[in-house]
């Protein structure tokens, strides 16, 4: 790979996206069938699956606690993921990346109703093109709520990043490796930031508007979040039905309206601060 | 529910139904579940393969880069072959080095492509005694049904079919094309057999595989020569049971190669 | 049933009315929102009816457990949740010497059960001591998700009426949706598959309908002799119900004997 002499043209991105764009992403869920929970996402070239189990009993015991589920994350890459064959097994990135995805989870999920238990995510990179934490959080979140994990919402992950000395949003593999600045951050439905890293360089303006560009990526990743896991049952209850008796569209309409609603209340609240 | 203790009705159940030549998903003894191969489905990778053999789902991905050669063979490409039985494949899989299992099922599978001679290994020669293409096979585990091994090497040939030669990249080799496939010379494919009491069926699923008493894999090439042979599992196994599973090995092994016609 | 079925995913605003809170939902900023992935119940209160997830011991819950360990003076059971069960020697249905304890239920077999208590810290304790209750030693046993349970046994247990019916099964579902189908002659293998359907489809509208089309397509097919009536030579027949409206199956036993 080499360094492309730029990398934004008239607004336009190396593959063609403007600068607060995000990657097309797809969603499947309930792909795994051993697995409680499991999402498979594509979102650009990164191919990411993601498995949950649980809440079930802990082992090693001396890990449990007595009030509360441990949630156990592991990041995981495989050797074909990247361009460089990778060693299998954890390295120190991958443990870092665990334990930060671990804690961008970990604020959503009702741990007190299963003391004493764990909650294991496996995260598995098939294809890595940057970004492959965030888009392991979202796969996660997915399949944590497909497994029947009670949740106070789900949580989308993306990030900004600067090339060419311009913020742009869900960097892909040249513009990771070769920009300025990559800054991942997840959060909630309702606004708290659940993931924060950063590593290059930003003007503390930069950063105030690499926050406002992630919080919009990681809201419009949220709709693609939902709409898979809606889908999913969707398509079954609607072609079994009387067509006469329940019209199509009717009952995600409600919810989309129920769901702006909330959404502006979200916004209100984040400009307030 | 916990994997590791069976419970004592499900034992019975599935015993009864092969009392009546049955199993639980329908087949017959002899009969392999519905097989779907897609290849190149990894760009990253230099050939890739997927595999769903029923309930269960792999991955395997083919990396080559240039490095040393074995001394012994100083002018020979080098294979490596992992498997990563991953802990959300199962509930009884655990992050952390590869188990004993996973290690069993790597060696035979490298067993079987190394044997066969299925890869042209002089071929993959860049200069000798200094360099060689060396070929990483990983197979990823991402759902266990049952038989991984026949599963991964189904993938894994299914991937070596596809798999080329990063020459440009690395700037070696006369070429200078990243066009030039790997030199396979020979199908090689896993068959996997378990005996249940009397019975032998083929392609366990993982249910038959906690009730089986002994696993036997035979590999076998496009000729019908036999490359690889594992008994895996504490049960003997008398000289008959073994020739009925070479026999339905051979037969097998010639359907399944058709699929790499498809492919 | 016309029901409208409305998907949910957790953190979706399912009420204004905190008051109405129902299991499967929680409260924030004074607004009622979904905490699971599932579809929506709106009685008097509004619930989520989850459409996967684990099953958690209640007190009176009866389960399908299988013993995974027999120790100085329990049998411990694997009751399909992340917390396991003890059954205490003194909880047998009569007296037995500790040292015959796996001689009269060993490792590996299958037990109808009543959870007695569950404690704060999740120490779950068992009890055999009702007649309903005993080791399973014949029939077979299926699982489906523990979310699916009040679907099978559907309304006033009309659902695995008609199973049972069906298939002149007995069949006890337990609450962590192990089912027992038991019986001589029955066809395990027809209950098993209609059940099967159950914990496909619940989700979608008409189930009762299609289970009824299923049983008729499957007696025409094989041409079945009419003349076994529901009342075949299943003893005695056990049904652990769990209440549609109930919150959690913990106040809802009920005995149907034929």
């Amino acid at each position: 790979m080499t360094k492309p002499e730029s990398f934004i043209t008239n607004g336009i991105r190396i593959d063609g996206r403007k600068p607060e764009e995000i990657r097309p992403i797809t969603i499947e869920v309930g792909v795994l069938d051993r697995a409680d929970g499991s999402c498979y996402i594509e979102h650009g070239l990164n191919k990411v699956l993601a498995a949950v189990y649980g809440p079930r009993e802990v082992h090693p015991r001396h890990m449990q606690k007595p009030t509360t589920a441990i949630v156990r994350f592991r990041y995981n890459m495989a050797s074909f993921s990247v361009e460089e064959r990778k060693r299998p097994g954890p390295d120190r990135r991958s443990v870092e990346v665990s334990k930060v995805s671990r804690e961008a989870l970990e604020p959503v999920i009702f741990t007190e109703y299963f003391p004493k238990s764990s909650i294991d995510v496996f995260v598995e990179v098939l294809q890595a093109d940057a970004g492959t934490r965030t888009v392991g959080i979202n796969a996660a979140s997915v399949a944590l709520a497909d497994a029947g994990i009670p949740m106070r919402g789900l949580v989308s992950a993306c990030a900004v990043g600067k090339v060419d000395g311009e913020l742009v949003l869900d960097l892909m593999k040249e513009e990771d490796n070769y920009g300025e600045a990559d800054m991942p951050l997840a959060m909630t439905q309702t606004g708290e930031i659940t993931l924060l890293q950063m590593d290059g360089n930003l003007t503390p303006e930069e950063f105030e508007k690499a926050i406002e560009m992630a919080q919009e990526g990681c809201k419009r990743i949220y709709e693609i979040q939902r709409n898979a896991l809606i889908e999913r049952y969707k398509r079954d209850i609607e072609t079994e039905e009387e067509p006469l008796e329940t019209p199509e569209e009717e009952p995600v309409e409600v919810e989309t309206v129920v769901e702006n609603e909330a959404e502006e209340e979200t916004s209100e609240e984040v400009e307030s601060e | 529910m916990n994997d590791d203790v069976m419970n004592q009705l499900k034992k019975d159940y599935l015993y009864k139904l092969m009392l009546e030549n049955k199993r639980a998903d329908g087949r017959n003894f002899e009969e392999y579940r519905e097989i779907e191969i897609q290849t190149d489905i990894i760009d990253k990778a230099e050939g890739s393969a997927s595999i769903k053999l029923g309930n269960t789902y792999l991955v395997a991905g083919i990396k080559i880069q240039p490095g040393e050669p074995f001394p012994d063979t100083p002018d020979d490409g080098v294979i490596i072959t992992n498997i990563e039985l991953l802990p959300m494949a199962s509930p009884i899989f655990e992050a952390g080095p590869p188990r004993e299992d996973a290690v069993e099922l790597a060696r035979v599978i490298d067993r079987g492509i190394r044997e066969s001679k299925a890869i042209d290994l002089k071929q993959l020669c860049i200069t000798p005694g200094e360099k060689v293409w060396i070929i990483f096979i990983d197979i990823h585990v991402l759902n266990d049904g049952g038989n991984i091994m026949d599963a991964a090497s189904l993938a894994t040939t299914a991937a070596l079919l596809k798999t080329k030669i990063p020459e440009k990249q690395y700037q070696l080799g006369n070429n200078n094309n990243d066009d030039k496939r790997l030199p396979i010379r020979n199908i090689p494919i896993a068959t996997t057999a378990t005996t249940l009491e009397n019975t032998i069926i083929l392609d366990p699923t993982n249910d038959e595989e906690q009730i089986a008493g002994t696993k036997l894999t035979i590999i076998t090439n496009t000729n019908n020569t036999i490359s690889a042979i594992q008994k895996s599992g504490r049960e003997p196994l008398t000289p008959t049971q073994i020739q009925h599973i070479t026999t339905l090995a051979k037969e097998q092994s010639q359907k399944l190669r058709e699929k790499f016609l498809e492919v | 049933m016309s029901e409208k079925q409305r998907i949910v995913i957790p953190g979706d605003l399912v009420s204004r009315d905190p008051a109405r809170r129902g299991d499967g939902t929680y409260v924030r900023d004074g607004s009622l929102y979904a905490s699971l992935y599932g579809l929506v119940n709106e009685r008097e209160k509004i619930r989520v009816v989850p459409l996967s997830g684990k099953y958690v011991p209640t007190r009176r819950d009866v389960v399908v457990g299988f013993v995974k360990e027999v120790t100085f003076s329990n049998w411990i059971v694997d009751i399909g949740s992340p917390y396991e069960g003890l059954l205490h020697v003194s909880e047998y249905p009569r007296r037995i010497e500790l040292d015959e304890m796996s001689a009269h239920l060993g490792i590996g077999e299958a037990v109808l059960v009543e959870v007695k208590e569950v404690d704060p810290m999740m120490k779950v304790e068992l009890t055999m001591r009702d007649r309903r209750l005993r080791v399973i030693r014949s029939g077979r046993i299926v699982e489906i998700s523990p979310s699916k349970v009040p679907r099978l046994i559907g309304h006033g247990g009309s659902m695995i009426s008609l199973i049972k019916g069906a298939s002149d099964c007995s069949i006890v579902v337990g609450q962590n949706g192990r089912v027992w189908i038991n019986g001589k002659g029955c066809d395990e293998g027809l209950a098993a598959e209609a059940i099967d359907k159950i914990e496909s489809e619940s989700h979608i509208p008409g189930l009762t309908d299609r289970l009824g089309r299923f049983f008729e397509e499957t007696k025409n097919d094989a041409d079945l002799n009419e003349s076994d009536s529901n009342e075949s030579d299943s003893e005695e027949e056990v049904v652990v119900e769990s209440g549609e409206e109930a919150g959690k199956g913990n106040n809802i036993i009920d005995e149907l004997l034929e």
